[in-house]
């Protein structure tokens, strides 16, 4: 029994060296599927970037507003437009982060396709790697498009370090994929009601900072509501990459949320996994797979 | 060593979230009883035939097989390899082929759905257009190569569920209802590829689920009868029929339309004897016919057994 035990450990171990060498493949398969279903649909690509136009030229004319306003507690606020559209472009980039597993997974099993791509000998690291990447490479997209109408028609400047604000970028959105494993692993299990979207979704654009400073929120709502924001992973993102592009802030100024989203992914990424195995076990011993 | 063994394998599919139920006072639904210790070996280069009725456990078996649905109790193994804790290289030993039309991205072609299922078997670009290419010449798919799947007849779609079952040649394939879907000549082409795929070196096992039951007697070397979860019988098609009768009904029709009918036993010279009295007789035999018992009558025999 041990020497058998030992053979098929040496496998798995194989096939996980395997599976990483063939990684890029899959992630390429997946992309080019998701490509392809996405020019598909061409008109809906034009409407988007017509509706990113409208939103951003919206902001600028909200901005006009709020022209001279220099409340020094507020000094990511100097300029409201350069903070919308940040916290739009981020925002926008974290939820793909939260939602696109488990979007993809409802699709899968609404389209009936899950059972096929799990007949595959992929695992399920690479699924869910996989599955996201095109929605990531959209969201770039998109993300990119309202700083980039944002400088290009209304004059906004961003500054600082751009390899710091990716870095936050990354990180926060590696935080909310983890808890997007979680909303997946409840999608699979329950196939519908995700509760953490609800939640993170309504939560992230009013507690995080999103549209005001999240110091209001204490001031005028009290410290017990006003401290939601802060045990939201998308407020220390948001706040770290507003500190790096708008005030120009270096490594050693944003240590504070950077450990605080570590923290964050060191408790959730193992967590997540784990859930998400269980959830798939389940589907699995209850025959529901395609069910949604 | 077998190409699939099972091993008591019993499946209850679970009511989910019972004890919720139970804590909300809701009215408790009955546990569904799938398969209740079932046990066989499928040999390397066999084709077996799986035969029963709408929810006598073919499809829960196949799925366990393919590592979709895992069982309550017992084991299964591809190549020796358990379906539960070595999932995924069973996955690299089994191709499975559904008659589900919803396993396919309806907005992408035949070659597109393909392509992307070939790239999560792990195939290279130089293997995956090969492949491709061979499996849609195999199969007569090139004339729907470009074509959405949504836009493909049923029995194109079928086809194209087999061809992705063998994108990566693997040496097991579960077959469930190939030809369902397929006109006569079609069908036929489909069975004479299967028989070759099992004849070929390697050799391809086949598991093959089928409601066809003439189909099944002609293709298979051993068959399974499955009733209400449990396995009834199996054996080879000749010997399942034995079991319902030995004897067989024979019709004789000489020139001048007369017909003499008799019933023999398998093994006994009764044919013959009568072939030789009626040329004795000087008459000219046109036309020779037998009835027998089919799978068909060792089905209905069960199915009524169990419902007794």
């Amino acid at each position: 029994m041990p020497i058998k035990s030992a053979f098929i450990s040496v496998h798995l171990r194989l096939i996980n060296m395997n599976s990483l060498r063939l990684l890029p493949r899959r992630i390429f398969a997946f992309v080019a599927r998701d490509f392809r279903l996405f020019v598909s649909y061409r008109m809906q690509f034009f409407l988007r970037i017509i509706s990113v136009l409208a939103v951003v030229t919206t902001f600028f004319f909200i901005s006009k507003i709020f022209a001279g306003f220099t409340d020094p507690r507020f000094s990511q606020w100097r300029d409201p437009l350069a903070s919308w559209l940040t916290g739009l472009a981020v925002l926008n980039y974290f939820m793909t982060g939260f939602s696109s597993l488990a979007n993809s997974i409802r699709q899968e099993q609404m389209q009936g396709t899950l059972e096929s791509v799990l007949l595959t000998p992929i695992n399920l690291p690479t699924i869910i790697v996989a599955s996201s990447a095109w929605d990531f490479l959209e969201t770039t997209f998109f993300s990119f498009l309202y700083l980039f109408f944002g400088w290009v028609f209304f004059g906004v400047q961003y500054r600082g370090n751009f390899f710091l604000a990716v870095v936050f970028l990354l990180l926060t959105t590696v935080v909310l994929a983890c808890l997007g494993i979680l909303s997946a692993s409840f999608a699979m299990v329950f196939k519908r009601g995700d509760p953490f979207g609800i939640f993170l979704g309504a939560g992230s654009a009013l507690f995080s900072g999103v549209f005001f400073p999240t110091q209001l929120l204490k001031m005028y709502a009290g410290p017990k509501l006003g401290s939601i924001s802060s045990i939201l992973p998308t407020t220390h993102g948001l706040d770290g990459i507003r500190q790096v592009l708008i005030e120009g802030h270096g490594l050693a100024e944003v240590t504070k949320p950077l450990l605080i989203l570590l923290a964050f992914l060191i408790v959730l990424l193992p967590f997540s996994l784990w859930v998400f195995a269980r959830a798939v076990r389940r589907a699995k011993r209850e025959g529901s797979l395609v069910q949604y | 060593m077998s190409a699939i063994s099972i091993r008591n394998l019993s499946k209850t599919y679970p009511v989910p979230f019972q004890r919720l139920r139970a804590f909300f006072r809701r009215p408790a639904k009955a546990a569904v009883e799938a398969l209740r210790d079932v046990s066989f070996e499928v040999e390397t280069g066999e084709i077996f035939g799986l035969i029963g009725r709408n929810g006598a456990g073919k499809t829960t078996l196949t799925k366990i097989v393919a590592t979709l649905v895992q069982p309550t109790t017992g084991s299964v193994a591809v190549h020796g390899h358990d379906s539960v804790e070595q999932d995924e290289l069973v996955r690299r030993e089994i191709g499975l082929a559904t008659a589900e039309e919803r396993s396919f991205y309806w907005r992408l072609t035949s070659e597109q759905n393909l392509l992307f299922f070939a790239r999560l078997h792990g195939l290279s670009a130089r293997e995956t257009k090969q492949r491709i290419s061979d499996l849609f010449a195999r199969l007569e798919l090139e004339e729907v190569a470009k074509r959405r799947f949504g836009e493909l007849s049923t029995g194109n779609k079928q086809r194209l569920a087999v061809a992705r079952s063998m994108l990566a040649s693997p040496p097991v394939l579960l077959l469930d209802e190939p030809t369902r879907s397929l006109d006569p000549l079609a069908a036929a082409r489909m069975r004479d590829m299967i028989r070759s795929l099992a004849e070929q070196d390697p050799p391809v096992t086949i598991f093959l689920t089928s409601h066809n039951l003439a189909e099944v007697e002609t293709l298979c070397r051993r068959v399974a009868i499955i009733s209400r979860g449990r396995i009834r019988a199996i054996d080879t098609p000749r010997k399942l029929r034995d079991l319902t009768s030995e004897s067989e009904l024979v019709h004789i029709t000489v020139a001048g339309g007369e017909k003499v009918s008799f019933t023999r036993q398998h093994n006994d010279d009764l044919l013959d004897e009568k072939i030789r009295e009626l040329q004795d007789r000087g008459a000219r035999i046109i036309d020779i016919e037998t009835e027998r018992a089919t799978l068909l009558d060792v089905l209905e025999r069960y199915e009524a057994a169990d419902e007794r």
